[in-house]
C-alpha cells in the first residue's frame, strides 16, 4: 500500500545539507501495524509527515496505493485525504468552536456525504466510543484522553484505509494510554493499517512491526 | 455543511465578543455613514427627475459675450417661446414660466404670501405634476384661474372642495380654483405654491406685455419630441437672437434639465460643474469611510490569526479544500457584514431626522423601492467580500504541518506588516480629513469676517406691499416707527440688500471703447441710505432732500474704476437713454457673491422703483422689543398683509449654505471615520497586548516601570501615525488647495490645520492605545509567566 524508495529529506543550512532522513526504503502493506521509534531528532516524526503527504521529500519515490505522490496535484491529494487517510495527533487538534458530535461529523462533511448517513455514522462511532452523553460537549470540557478519543473517532468516522497517528498517547496518562492502544489494536484487527510514532516500548508493543530509526536511518525493522 | 459553518461562525462571534463588538461597530458605523451620504447624493442626483419626459427636457439659456467676459443666465425674452413654437418642428412643447416670487393670495379671512409662478399651459406638459384635482389639459387656460398645490389647497381651504371656488390674489384679481397638483418634490429646482396664467402676467404687467428680445426675463423650457433632434435644435437655437434682434450680444443654448441643478456653473459660457463637484465629494466621502470600516475588519480578522490558524491546519489534515476554506471565512465575513447592516438600518433611522434637520432637506428611507434594496444588498455583500477577502485568502494559505506544530507565530509577525499598511492608510485617510474640515472652516471664518462694506449686523428689510405702495403712507410709516425709537434710521432699496439682478449692459460713458460691454448692476435708494446701512460715501454727496435727484446718480467705487473717470463728481454718464450727473461715490459693499470682488453698480433716486424699506435698529434697544414695535406700526398702517420682516445677517448667511453643508458634513464624516480607526486602533492594541504580555512580564520582572513598558507599547503605533500623517500632508494639501482655488478670495493655508492633524490624531491614538495596554503594563506579571 505504502512504498519509499530512497526517500531523503534535508535542510541547506550554512556549511552543508543537514540530514533528516537519509536513504529511506521501505513498504507498508494493507493490514499492518506499524510503530516507528527512536530518539529524538531520528526524523520519526518527519518520515510520519512525509507518509500522511503534510510534508513532500527532498528527494525519493513515494507511492501510494500505486499512485506517485511526488507529482500529485493539490486536489488529488486532497482526495486522498478524504477518502484514505486519517490523523490522530499529539495535541488531538479538536476545532473549539465544535461539539464532540460536530467534530467527528466534520470530515464526512469534506466528502459530501449526505445528513442522514452522515447522522448514522456519526452516532455509530459515539456508540461504539462510550460518549453518545458527550456529544454536545465542547474539547476543552472534555479530559485529555476524552479528547484524545475525539481524535480517533474523527480520524475512522470517514473510514480510512490507514490512520498516522503521531505520539498519540504522548499527552496522556498510562491507563488512558493503554485504552488508546487496545483501541487501535482492534482497529487493525478490523483491517485498518495503522502507523504510530512512539517513544514508549509498551505501546509499540501493541504493534505488528517496529522501524527503528536512528538519525534519518532505518537501523532495523522488526516484525513482531 | 453551510449550516454548520455558519454555526461555527456564530460561535466563533460569540466567543469573541469584544472583537465581534469592535467589527461590528466599525462595520455599522461605516455602513451607516456611507448608506446616509449616498442617500444624499441621490436625492440630490433625483433632482427634476420626476418628470416623465425630463431627459428630453431643455432650458434655453442666454450667453451675453462682452469682450472681457461671457454672462450666462437662464433669463429668456418672453417672445422666445412663440418664435421656436412656430419656427422649429421636432420641439414637442415650449413653455414659459417666471422666477417664483411671493405674493398674497387669500380666500374669506385666509390671507398667506407664498410662492407664485406665472406659466404657460405648456409649463404642466412638460413637468407633468400630478393633479389631484381639475383637468390637466384646461389648466392655465383661462386669464383669470389658479392651479393650487395640495398643500396650499388645504390651508386655504382645509377640507372644503376648493374646485370653482374664488381666491384673492392680493386683494385685487379674482381667480377660480381649476386645479389641485401634488406638492413639488423638495428636490425639483422650480418650487412654488401655485400657479398663475402666463396670459394673466402679461394683462398685470406692461413691461412683460410689450417686452422684446431685449429684455431677459423668463424661463423657457423645451421638450423635444425625441433626443435625435437635439443637435439640430441646438444649431438652430444659436443664432435666435442674432436672426431676431441685430444688434445682440446673446447666444442661446440647451442646458438639459437633468444637468441644472447639478451643474449650474458656468465659465465662458460654458458648463463647468457645480454642485456636482460637491456631490462628487460626498460619493467619494462615502466609500471612502465604508473602506476604513473594512480595512478595521481586515486588520482584526488578521490579528486573530493565530488563534485560527490552527482550525485551518487540522480542517485541511482532515480533508477541506482550500476553497472550502475561503467560503468558510468568508461566510463569517458576510455574516458580520449583515449584522453590521441591520445596525447600520437602526443608526440610519436614528440620525435621520438629526441628517435632515442639518441639511434642511426631507430624506427618508424609502423601504417600498427595488432600486434602494438593490443597493442595499450590493453594499452589504461587497462590504463583506472587501472585507473578509483578505482575512480568507490570507487565512487558508496557511500550510498545516506548520500550524499545527505551533509555528504558526512566524506567520502573525509576518502579516503584521500588512496591518502597519492598514493602519497607515486609515489614518492617512483620518488625517486628510482633518487638515481638509480645517481649512473648510478656516475659510468659512475668513469669508464670513470679510469686512462686507456695510454693517449687517441690526439691518432689516421689509418688502413695501398693499398700502405701503402709496408714497404718503411711506412717509407715514417713516414718521411712526421713527418716533417709536425703534429704529435709528430708515431708507429704501429697490432690491434686497443680498439679491441678485437689476444688472444692465446699458450703460455709456465718455472714453468708452464702443465695443466693449460693461455689466452694471443698477439700484435705486432712498434718502440716508448710506447711513442706514453702514457704509459711507467717500466722495461727493448723497441724495438729499433740497436737491432734484431725478437726473443724478451715485456710482460705487468698483464703477469709477471701471469706468476709469478721473474726476468722477460732476461726470455725465449715459443709463439707457438717460443722461445722468454723477454726484457721489459710494463704498463698494458686497451684495452678490462674498467670494467675489463687488460689481459696478449705479444707484438713482427712484422712489417709484423702491421695493423694500431698509431699517437700522436702534443698537441701544432691544432687539425683540425694536422687532415688536416695528410690526405692531406696520399691521396698523397695512393690515392686509403679513409685515415679512427679514434680518439682513441671516439673509447674508445663507450664500454660505454650501460651504457650511460641506464644512459641516465634512466634520462630522470625518469624526466618523477617525473613530472607526480608532476602533481598529483599539483591536489591534489588544492584541498585541495580549501578544506581548509575556515579553513585557519579562521586561517588569526585570526591572522595568509600568512607564517604561506603556512607551515600549506606544511607540510603535505613533510611529504608525506619524507615518500616516506625512504622507497625508501633502495629499491634504493638493487636495484642500485645488478646492480652495475655485475661491477668489481664500485664507492662505497654514501650519494650523497640519498641525492639528498630527496633534490630534497622536493624541487619539495613544489615548486608544494606552486604554489597553495600561492594563498589561500594571498587570503582575507572575499572571502571565506561571502558564508558560
Amino acid at each position: 500500500m505504502i512504498v519509499l524508495e530512497n526517500i531523503e529529506k534535508y535542510y541547506a543550512s550554512k556549511g552543508g545539507k543537514s540530514y533528516v532522513l537519509r536513504h529511506v526504503s521501505t513498504a507498508i502493506r494493507s493490514g499492518e501495524f506499524v510503530s516507528i521509534m527512536g530518539p529524538s531528532g531520528a526524523g520519526k516524526s518527519t518520515l510520519l509527515n512525509i507518509i500522511g503527504m503534510l510534508e513532500s521529500p527532498t528527494y525519493g519515490d513515494y507511492r501510494f496505493m500505486e499512485e506517485n505522490i511526488v507529482t500529485l496535484n493539490e486536489r488529488k491529494r486532497i482526495e486522498l485525504y478524504r477518502n484514505h487517510i486519517g490523523f490522530v495527533f499529539q495535541a488531538y487538534h479538536l476545532i473549539d468552536e465544535m461539539t464532540v458530535a460536530e467534530n467527528i461529523e466534520a470530515p464526512l462533511l469534506y466528502q459530501k456525504i449526505g445528513s442522514s448517513e452522515r447522522k448514522s455514522r456519526v452516532a455509530d462511532v459515539l456508540d461504539r466510543f462510550n460518549m453518545v452523553a458527550k456529544k454536545d460537549l465542547f474539547p476543552n470540557q472534555l479530559s485529555g484522553g476524552q479528547q484524545q478519543l475525539v481524535g480517533i473517532a474523527r480520524a475512522i468516522v470517514a473510514q480510512p484505509t490507514i490512520i498516522l497517528a503521531d505520539e498519540p498517547t504522548g499527552n496522556l496518562q498510562s491507563a488512558q494510554a493503554l485504552q488508546i492502544m487496545e483501541l487501535f489494536k482492534q482497529l487493525n484487527e478490523e483491517g485498518i493499517t495503522i502507523v504510530q510514532v512512539t517513544h514508549s516500548e509498551v505501546n509499540a508493543a501493541y504493534g505488528t512491526r517496529i522501524l527503528h530509526l536512528l538519525d534519518g536511518v532505518i537501523k532495523e525493522d522488526v516484525y513482531l | 455543511m453551510f449550516k454548520l459553518n455558519l454555526k461555527m461562525a456564530w460561535r466563533n462571534l460569540w466567543k469573541n465578543k469584544g472583537f465581534t463588538l469592535i467589527n461590528v461597530g466599525g462595520l455599522a458605523i461605516g455602513l451607516a455613514s456611507c448608506m446616509l451620504l449616498l442617500l444624499y447624493v441621490a436625492y440630490e442626483w433625483g433632482y427634476d427627475k420626476q418628470f416623465s419626459g425630463y431627459e428630453k427636457t431643455y432650458i434655453v439659456y442666454n450667453n451675453s459675450t462682452t469682450p472681457n467676459e461671457v454672462f450666462t443666465w437662464k433669463w429668456t425674452p418672453g417672445v422666445m417661446a412663440r418664435e421656436i413654437r412656430e419656427k422649429m418642428p421636432g420641439v414637442a412643447h415650449v413653455s414659459r414660466s417666471s422666477f417664483p416670487e411671493e405674493k398674497l393670495i387669500s380666500y374669506g379671512q385666509k390671507t398667506l404670501k407664498k410662492n407664485v409662478v406665472f406659466a404657460d399651459t405648456a409649463f404642466l406638459k412638460i413637468l407633468d405634476y400630478k393633479f389631484i384635482k381639475g383637468n390637466a389639459d384646461k389648466a392655465l387656460l383661462d386669464v383669470n384661474t389658479i392651479i393650487l398645490t395640495e398643500k396650499t389647497a388645504k390651508i386655504l381651504f382645509g377640507n372644503e372642495d376648493p374646485i370653482n371656488k374664488t381666491v384673492k390674489l392680493e386683494n385685487l384679481e379674482a381667480l377660480k380654483v381649476e386645479g389641485v397638483i401634488e406638492d413639488v418634490p423638495l428636490n425639483s429646482t422650480i418650487q412654488f405654491d401655485y400657479l398663475l396664467p402666463w396670459t394673466l402676467l402679461e394683462r398685470r404687467d406692461a413691461g412683460v406685455r410689450n417686452s422684446d428680445w431685449g429684455n431677459n426675463f423668463c424661463l423657457t423650457l423645451i421638450q423635444l419630441q425625441d433626443n435625435n433632434r437635439l443637435a439640430q435644435i441646438s444649431a438652430e437655437m444659436k443664432g435666435i437672437f442674432k436672426r431676431n434682434d441685430k444688434g445682440t450680444n446673446a447666444d442661446a443654448f440647451l442646458h438639459p434639465l437633468t444637468k441644472w441643478h447639478l451643474y449650474s456653473n458656468f465659465e465662458n459660457g460654458k458648463s463647468v460643474g457645480g454642485k456636482i463637484n460637491q456631490i462628487r465629494i460626498f460619493f467619494t466621502l462615502a466609500f471612502c469611510i465604508l473602506l476604513i470600516a473594512c480595512v478595521n475588519f481586515m486588520n482584526l480578522s488578521t490579528a486573530r490569526s493565530e488563534k485560527r490558524a490552527k482550525e485551518v491546519g487540522v480542517r485541511k489534515a482532515i480533508g477541506s479544500s482550500r476553497y472550502a476554506l475561503i467560503g468558510q471565512f468568508m461566510l463569517e465575513s458576510m455574516l458580520l457584514s449583515l449584522i453590521g447592516m441591520v445596525l447600520a438600518f437602526i443608526l440610519m433611522e436614528m440620525c435621520l431626522p438629526y441628517f435632515n434637520g442639518l441639511l434642511n432637506i426631507n430624506l427618508m428611507i424609502n423601504y417600498g423601492d427595488w432600486k434602494f434594496w438593490s443597493v442595499f444588498i450590493a453594499l452589504t455583500l461587497l462590504t463583506g467580500f472587501i472585507a473578509g477577502s483578505y482575512p480568507a485568502f490570507y487565512l487558508s494559505s496557511f500550510e498545516p504541518l506548520k500550524v499545527l506544530k505551533g509555528a504558526g507565530q512566524k506567520a502573525g509577525r509576518v502579516s503584521l506588516s500588512v496591518r502597519e499598511i492598514l493602519v497607515v492608510f486609515q489614518f492617512v485617510f483620518a488625517a486628510c480629513l482633518i487638515i481638509c474640515t480645517t481649512v473648510i472652516y478656516q475659510q468659512l471664518n475668513y469669508i464670513k469676517n470679510k469686512p462686507i462694506g456695510y454693517n449687517k449686523a441690526g439691518l432689516v428689510e421689509i418688502p413695501i406691499q398693499g398700502n405701503l405702495k402709496s408714497e404718503s403712507r411711506l412717509a407715514l410709516l417713516k414718521d411712526r416707527l421713527l418716533k417709536t425709537g425703534a429704529i435709528a434710521n430708515l431708507s429704501y432699496f429697490s432690491m434686497n440688500l443680498n439679491e441678485t439682478g437689476h444688472s444692465t449692459f446699458g450703460i455709456g460713458w465718455q472714453g468708452k471703447d464702443p465695443n466693449s460691454a460693461v455689466l452694471f448692476n443698477y439700484r435705486a435708494a432712498g434718502y440716508d441710505f448710506a447711513q442706514t446701512i453702514g457704509t459711507s460715501i467717500v466722495a461727493g454727496r448723497a441724495f438729499l432732500p433740497q436737491f432734484n435727484d431725478s437726473l443724478t446718480l451715485i456710482v460705487n467705487e468698483a464703477a469709477v474704476k471701471t469706468m476709469g473717470l478721473k474726476q468722477p463728481l460732476g461726470a455725465v454718464i449715459r443709463l439707457w437713454h438717460k443722461q445722468m450727473t454723477i454726484i457721489g461715490v459710494i463704498k463698494d459693499f458686497v451684495m452678490e457673491s462674498p467670494y467675489q470682488k463687488a460689481a459696478p453698480m449705479v444707484l438713482s433716486y427712484d422712489m417709484a422703483a423702491v421695493r423694500n424699506i431698509v431699517l437700522r435698529l436702534d443698537p441701544s434697544q432691544n432687539i425683540s422689543a425694536s422687532v415688536n414695535k416695528i410690526d405692531a406700526v406696520i399691521k396698523e398702517l397695512n393690515p392686509e398683509f403679513p409685515v415679512d420682516l427679514k434680518f439682513v445677517d441671516a439673509e447674508f448667511s445663507q450664500k454660505f449654505n454650501d460651504e457650511q453643508l460641506l464644512g459641516t458634513l465634512a466634520n462630522w464624516f470625518g469624526g466618523f471615520a477617525v473613530f472607526i480607526s480608532c476602533l481598529g486602533l483599539l483591536g489591534l492594541a489588544l492584541f498585541i497586548a495580549e501578544q506581548r504580555k509575556k515579553e513585557m512580564s519579562i521586561r517588569k520582572v526585570l526591572g522595568a516601570s509600568t512607564l517604561n513598558v506603556l512607551t515600549l507599547l506606544n511607540r510603535d503605533f505613533i510611529k504608525l501615525v506619524s507615518i500616516a500623517n506625512l504622507i497625508a500632508f501633502p495629499l491634504g494639501y493638493i487636495i484642500i488647495n485645488t478646492w480652495l482655488s475655485a475661491y477668489e478670495f481664500r485664507v492662505s493655508i497654514s501650519a494650523l490645520p497640519f498641525a492639528l492633524a498630527i496633534g490630534l490624531s497622536v493624541l487619539i491614538a495613544v489615548l486608544t492605545v494606552s486604554l489597553q495596554s495600561f492594563k498589561v503594563a500594571r498587570s503582575n506579571p507572575i499572571d502571565a509567566l506561571k502558564y508558560e
